[in-house]
């Protein structure tokens, strides 16, 4: 996987199964040009997933997640301070639709409101991988020799580490620290910002490897070759010609990774150390459901039904992208 | 200091408890004899955090283990606590000041060697040392000299309040008359040490040998300690099975598990994942559990000389009556818990219901009117607590009272732990409300006041200093009788409520459950299982 920097090859020899991706952009080319249409690719794509099902139930799902967490109050008539000790561990009704928690809390709106975090989170995080691993990917690919030889053994090193191990080990240090280079890292955005920088420092590996074997697959193509004959400088080259068709395996992996750091970010939040109370997060839902499990199951049920439909939700996003960008699965 | 960090069994789960499971290792516990003495039993237990040393245990992961080992001059009435004589034949006074102590002839360690007076004064002196760092060294602040010995460079090794007489006699002298001396005399700390702790304390505290009823058998880093019955016991208040194993549990749950399993006899608590809708019960069945008030006292504290916005009394007394307490032990405890009426709690010698009156009951209209009249109160007010005990509930339920009834914006604030806590506390860096809990040292009201109220006592985090306080207590050290002390003690009680700079909250409660194996399980009132007194079936 080092130095193929004319490397042409269908499978590049790299591991990870994202990198299967790689000979998307160039069979999509291929294609396009044996079409003879004017059709971009992106415009092809989207042709095929107007007609995905999968597409629009998953878009509907994560427009609803959205609002949830930018306007809650318009699902919900309940304050989120609003609690009633009396009334604690209440099943599922009329006044309460998904019931109460032990401090007597309506579970419904703390479960709206709980989205706001996993969606940040996610979002937050995808975009920050997205755009450090492209970037990294991007140069080791495109300028090769030792700073591809650097970049790929660094993004060697990060892969290595498990990232919930990580996460466990970063945030608990930070717990007690009020502030990280002079940004106060405590507080609502303070710990989305904590955990967002950890998924984002150990995760843009993946995606740096597939953008690096995406442009290494495009560098050489005649398109390429024939700018940089015209004299176009490295960087128009990259911005008109490389970028655009190296970048979109990046975002069907990247799609598909937000949902999964959502259920991270869930994870580390039950384990106690991402989100704290009294920020609602469904991490922190579902670590309060878990002492009334047996007596109160629906304190834990609702939250962690919440998470699975919203990882879902971007896990089927990024299938149907994926399906959308890959000529070869349709 | 014996402060609480506790609540109850801790839910909370935490990286540690995720990534690390209860060790397992094989029990052989089926060595059930039918009778009534006699057989093994299996007990949870958990790590102890230092080596065994009597004078070195205030946690009740290595106390429970020391409890059956070792044998002290009092033994406490498992039934009513009242102090038994157990080594001491007699300790006499006549001014409260110099004690007498004569103790039993023939009373054997368990490596055969007699234990005389001498290893009473070796043991408290060892543990009073400053340079030793014993965390039960300050047991011994009543007793003359012990400001120069405790001293953490302390030169001077002996207290100059311990004589020894003869082989059976020595006597204590306290710096002021301590009317209830004796009854403190029953703690693990004034628990005698062999001779050959002295050659090596470090090496001692992995293979303790001590006069107890049960001797030391053998100690699994971290799986399990085992005891077994001690044949040349002298004492009165043997055991009845003949081993115990005290098997290691990292968290509540795991160890209950265990109990429903048939791998263990008995847990010393019910975790609150089984505590909701009294699951237990059901779970264990009639005549398998019990609940038994225990000794502690749960409160909130505050130091109004470093918030200056706590400084009326009527707030103070606001925030006290805005909080619904029996509704929160019955919601956040499931009645695990009692709502408290006053500073000491009702299982100890002195104990008087009701001396904090009207103000710990919930009463939202006259908060208001209080805190009206106390000038009200601006902005945040933080309950701070540590997040390693599971009080994330409860403390969130009391903000949340305390905001509804009487509108103060209070936010339950964690800190990592309870050390933490405490080391701010000290630095007087804590605004607001801290969480704080107290269990007895020994079953005397004494006890729930001069080491949390006196000016310059270890757990006084409060910067309370009344000079009537101190007189009263004075006062009652020096009375004549337990009664009259008992009485000014209650007095010293009522200046506290007067100045209300803690708020009471609720008592413990002990809730023990056990296997269908073994009978007779009796709690001690500091809320353990009496492990001798259990019987095999």
């Amino acid at each position: 996987m080092t130095d193929k920097t004319t490397a042409q090859g269908a499978t590049p020899g790299g591991p990870g199964n994202d990198e299967a991706d790689a000979t998307t952009t160039r069979a999509a080319v291929v294609a396009e040009a044996a079409d003879g249409t004017s059709r971009s690719l992106t415009a092809d794509a989207f042709r095929s997933l107007r007609r995905n099902p999968f597409f629009w139930i998953s878009s509907a799902l994560i427009v609803i997640f959205m609002l949830m967490a930018v306007w809650p109050s318009l699902f919900t008539t309940y304050d989120l301070g609003f609690n009633d000790l009396s009334r604690s561990r209440e099943t599922p009704s009329g006044a309460h639709w998904f019931g109460t928690d032990t401090q007597g809390a309506d579970i419904y709106t703390r479960t709206v409101y709980g989205a706001r975090a996993s969606i940040l989170v996610g979002v937050l995080a995808t975009t920050g991988v997205l755009l450090l691993g492209s970037l990294l990917g991007l140069i080791a690919g495109y300028v090769g020799g030792w700073v591809d030889t650097l970049i790929s053994r660094l993004g060697d090193i990060f892969f290595a580490i498990p990232l919930l191990l990580v996460g466990i080990i970063f945030l608990s240090s930070l717990q007690d620290t009020p502030t990280l280079l002079g940004i106060p890292i405590q507080g609502y955005f303070g710990v989305i910002f904590q955990v967002v920088l950890v998924f984002v420092l150990f995760g843009w590996p993946s995606l740096m490897r597939l953008m690096r074997s995406s442009v290494i697959q495009v560098k050489p193509n005649d398109y390429v070759q024939a700018a940089r004959a015209l004299g176009a400088t490295p960087m128009r080259i990259i911005r008109r010609h490389v970028l655009p068709n190296a970048m979109a395996p990046a975002i069907v992996v990247a799609t598909i990774n937000l949902g999964a750091y959502i259920a991270a970010e869930a994870t580390l939040s039950f384990l106690g150390i991402g989100l704290r109370p009294p920020t609602v997060s469904w991490g922190v839902m579902i670590n309060d459901g878990l002492t009334p499990l047996r007596a109160s199951p629906h304190i834990l049920f609702f939250p962690a039904l919440f998470l699975s439909i919203a990882v879902l939700a971007f896990i089927m996003l990024g299938d149907a992208v994926r399906d959308a960008f890959d000529p070869k699965s349709r | 200091m014996r402060v609480k960090s506790r609540a109850m069994a801790i839910a909370s789960i935490s990286a540690v408890a995720l990534l690390a499971t209860a060790c397992g290792g094989s029990s052989d516990t089926d060595s059930t004899s039918g009778g009534t003495a006699g057989g093994a039993i299996v007990s949870g237990g958990c790590n102890p955090e230092n080596p065994l040393v009597a004078g070195n245990t205030a946690e009740t992961c290595g106390g429970d283990v020391l409890d059956v080992l070792t044998a002290k001059l009092i033994h406490y009435n498992p039934e009513t606590a009242q102090p038994e004589n157990d080594i001491a034949e007699s300790i006499e006074t006549k001014d409260n000041q110099t004690f007498t102590v004569k103790i039993k002839k023939g009373y054997k360690f368990h490596d055969g060697t007699e234990v005389l007076a001498k290893n009473f004064v070796d043991a408290w002196n060892y543990t009073a040392f400053g340079p030793n760092g014993q965390q039960g060294g300050y047991f011994f602040e009543p007793v003359e000299g012990f400001k120069e010995v405790s001293d953490p460079k302390s030169k001077v090794k002996k207290l100059s309040g311990l004589k020894v007489v003869d082989d059976h006699t020595f006597t204590i002298k306290t710096t002021t008359p301590v009317s209830n001396l004796p009854l403190r005399l029953g703690y693990t700390a004034f628990a005698p040490q062999p001779d050959s702790f002295f050659d090596d304390p470090e090496a001692f505290g992995k293979k303790p040998v001590a006069a107890g009823p049960y001797k030391f058998d053998s100690w699994e880093e971290n799986s399990a300690i085992v005891v077994s019955k001690f044949d040349d016991y002298s004492g009165d208040f043997g055991g009845n099975s003949d081993k115990i194993t005290f098997k290691i549990f990292q968290d509540a749950d795991a160890e209950y598990t265990a109990l429903l399993a048939g791998e263990i006899d008995v847990v010393r608590q019910i975790p609150p994942s089984a505590l909701i809708d009294n699951k237990f019960k059901t779970d264990l069945g009639d005549g398998r559990y019990l609940e038994k008030e225990n000794s502690t006292f749960q409160f909130v504290g505050m130091n109004y000389h470093v918030d200056p916005k706590l400084k009326n009394v009527k707030v103070r007394q606001a925030i006290s009556m805005a909080i619904d307490r029996p509704t929160i032990v019955k919601q956040i405890f499931n009645d695990a818990y009692t709502p408290a009426t006053g500073w000491v709690s009702p299982v100890v010698d002195g104990y008087k219901a009701g001396a904090c009156g009207e103000y710990c009951e919930f009463n939202p209209e006259k908060a208001k009117k209080l805190l009206k009249e106390g000038g009200g109160y601006d902005g945040k007010l933080t309950l701070s607590y540590n997040g390693d005990g599971g009080h994330k509930e409860w403390t969130q339920a009391v903000c949340n009272s305390v905001k509804k009834s009487i509108g103060i914006d209070c936010v339950a604030t964690p800190s990592v732990d309870f050390k933490t806590i405490l080391t701010k506390l000290g630095k007087d860096e804590v605004k607001g409300l801290f969480r704080m809990g107290w269990v007895m040292d020994y079953p005397s009201i004494e006890n729930y006041l001069s080491p949390i109220y006196g000016a310059t006592a270890s757990s006084n985090y409060y910067g309370y200093d009344n000079a009537a306080f101190q007189k009263k207590m004075s006062e009652a050290g020096a009375a004549d009788t337990p009664e009259a002390a008992n009485k000014l003690y209650q007095e010293a009680e009522g200046l506290i409520a007067k100045e209300f700079t803690t708020i009471p909250l609720w008592y413990g409660k002990t809730i023990i459950g056990w296997s269908d194996k073994v009978t007779d399980v009796k709690a001690t009132p500091f809320g353990n299982p009496d492990l001798a007194a259990i019987k095999v079936k």
